[in-house]
């Protein structure tokens, strides 16, 4: 059974990515690199990682970093009424549909306000289990992102999941797969090594 | 057409050339004011007296500061901020029926927010919401204008900010942006007196509710441009035997009142509270005539003078003054270096509707009506010429 772990509503949206807004007070729950979901209709739902958080400013927010102390009050105020929303760049990963999970790009974007979830330890290892890690090339194609930094990110956050599932051999699949698909970008192969080997324990 | 900006460049350079002239003839105002505050400092009851004998016998409309404090150019320090307070502000905002749009509707909207001083909780913010269409755009005298409007939406606040105050902790603090009297029509003849009667009725009955309440009320006037002071200063210069002119006269004309207090009052400070005398004092009597102080709510070499009115009530306890002026000055200093009340600014946000809010609503009563078969004129030709893309409004 799936957590329904509610972080924020959808923005805007294309094929290939989305963006997310939600309260200051949601923003404990998704992080960078996390997988999250958008449930649409009958068992149709969009899968994709979280590449940016954006906090934006105002101008009350730029006049207040002008005072000498905010107070609790003032901040609470700030981040839980004030209608300036953070907003999560999320990349599309793939979807589901008819129960079968696909690492292809969805066929439709989600809907204005569609509510994004986190994804649970099992919704992760459904996901990233099905067929043969497709989902990276959407990860390797963003070259505007910083994908060492994501890959280490998402790698982190699914090996917890696999080895709370039972699969703790997940990661080196992973990695090794990851290995193969910059097997002729050596720069860009050692900088994703590089961000891994921080964050991952074999 | 555009702006003709040689016109209006000819123009700038004329008022260049004549500022300077201008500039020192009111230095000499500023300071002939300044020596006249001093030397009247200690006089309350005679100048009181005599502004209200002017007032009585020669000018009922004179407006003008009586002092009920002092001395006159005497300051009363920042005192320490209550431990605990609940403070209230609220604003409005409006829109007035246009015919030229798609379809003719007014609303008001009145945000309030409440905040607990002392304590770490978030504010909590509410609304108020009154859509007018159709009936509702007229009274007993003809369509609504866009002073009616005003006038609930001023009501609309004070009552918002009444019904709040009663269920809040005490001691209570609240603040509206402006004046604490409403402003109706000037014409009492007009089509519109009867209305403001009204409202100023309730208006009154709300403002005594608050003192029945123990409620701390007051109006903030930014930047205020009012000479209340100066006319007092100017009836005090007028020999007896020129009274009877004082309509006409104004010695001292282009001097304000921060002009005299911007130099006395140091950071935080406040001047002694003034009554006012003025054709609406007889409307606000007793415990609800209208007094004000100004304060300087500034920092260290940025002196910034506001105007606070406040009941009669609040004049004198001084319990509740001694609240409400370091309230004030904290609550100004939370913006930093532009020194205003945080919670008008936040009431102002809560209560603004924006064009973009002002299309929504319009969206969504042409889209009712057309769904019961209303058929709508739309736009006028006028109108949709306007808004036509490739010119931008000022």
């Amino acid at each position: 059974m799936m957590d329904s772990i509610e972080i924020g509503r959808l923005l805007r949206a294309t094929t290939n990515s989305f963006v997310v807004g939600c309260r200051v007070s949601q923003l404990t729950t998704p992080s960078f690199g996390a997988l999250v979901r958008v449930p649409l209709e009958d068992d149709y739902q969009i899968y994709g990682l979280i590449h940016d958080i954006h906090i934006e400013d105002d101008g009350l927010v730029r006049q207040l970093v002008t005072a000498e102390g905010i107070s609790e009050a003032i901040l609470a105020d700030n981040r839980l009424n004030r209608n300036v929303p953070v907003e999560m760049g999320v990349l599309t990963l793939g979807y589901r549909q008819g129960g079968r999970i696909s690492h292809l790009l969805p066929p439709r974007p989600p809907l204005s306000l569609d509510v994004i979830y986190a994804c649970s330890d099992q919704e992760i290892c459904h996901f990233t289990s099905a067929g043969r890690f497709g989902y990276f090339r959407h990860i390797l194609r963003a070259n505007e992102l910083p994908t060492g930094e994501l890959l280490a990110a998402h790698l982190q956050q699914a090996q917890a999941a696999h080895k709370t599932c039972g699969d703790p051999a997940w990661v080196q699949s992973a990695t090794r797969e990851l290995i193969i698909l910059l097997r002729d970008d050596y720069p860009n192969l050692i900088s994703v090594l590089g961000a891994l080997s921080d964050v991952l324990r074999f | 057409m555009s702006l003709d900006f040689q016109q209006i460049r000819d123009q700038v350079q004329q008022l260049g050339e004549n500022a300077a002239g201008r500039e020192k003839r009111l230095q000499g105002l500023r300071e002939k004011a300044g020596a006249l505050l001093e030397s009247y400092a200690q006089d309350l009851e005679p100048l009181r007296h005599k502004a209200e004998r002017t007032a009585r016998q020669h000018d009922p409309s004179l407006r003008c500061a009586l002092p009920v404090e002092g001395p006159l150019d005497g300051q009363f320090s920042i005192l320490a901020l209550p431990e605990k307070a609940t403070l209230l502000a609220a604003d409005g905002s409006q829109i007035i029926p246009d015919r030229h749009a798609e379809v003719e509707f007014g609303l008001i909207n009145v945000g309030a927010i409440q905040m607990i001083y002392g304590a770490p909780q978030a504010p909590s913010t509410h609304v108020f919401s009154r859509l007018f269409y159709g009936d509702d755009l007229y009274n007993h005298t003809g369509a609504l204008s866009e002073a009616t409007i005003a006038l609930r939406r001023d009501l609309g606040e004070r009552k918002l900010l009444a019904e709040l105050a009663a269920q809040a902790d005490p001691p209570v603090i609240t603040f509206t942006d402006g004046l604490l009297e409403i402003y109706g029509p000037r014409d009492l003849d007009s089509e519109e007196a009867s209305e403001f009667q009204k409202s100023l009725s309730e208006y009154l009955e709300v403002l005594a509710s608050m003192q029945e309440l123990g409620v701390t009320t007051a109006g903030y006037v930014d930047k205020p441009g009012t000479a209340l002071v100066v006319r007092l200063l100017e009836v005090a210069l007028t020999p007896e035997i020129e009274l009877a002119d004082i309509k006409r006269l104004h010695p001292l004309r282009g001097v304000f009142d921060i002009d005299l207090y911007k130099d006395l009052l140091e950071v935080g400070a406040r001047s002694p509270v003034f009554a006012v005398q003025s054709p609406s004092a007889k409307v606000y009597t007793g415990d609800l005539a209208l007094h004000f102080f100004y304060i300087n709510v500034g920092r260290e070499g940025h002196p910034w003078l506001a105007r606070v009115e406040i009941p009669a009530w609040v004049a004198r306890n001084t319990d509740m003054l001694n609240n409400l002026h370091p309230i004030l000055v904290h609550q100004c200093r939370v913006v930093g270096t532009r020194p205003y009340p945080y919670l008008l600014h936040r009431a102002h946000e809560t209560a603004i509707v924006t064009l973009q809010e002002k299309e929504q609503v319009t969206q969504m009563i042409t889209m009712e009506l057309r769904r019961h078969g209303v058929n709508l004129l739309g736009l006028s030709q006028k109108q949709g010429l306007k808004d036509l893309p490739g010119k931008t409004r000022l």
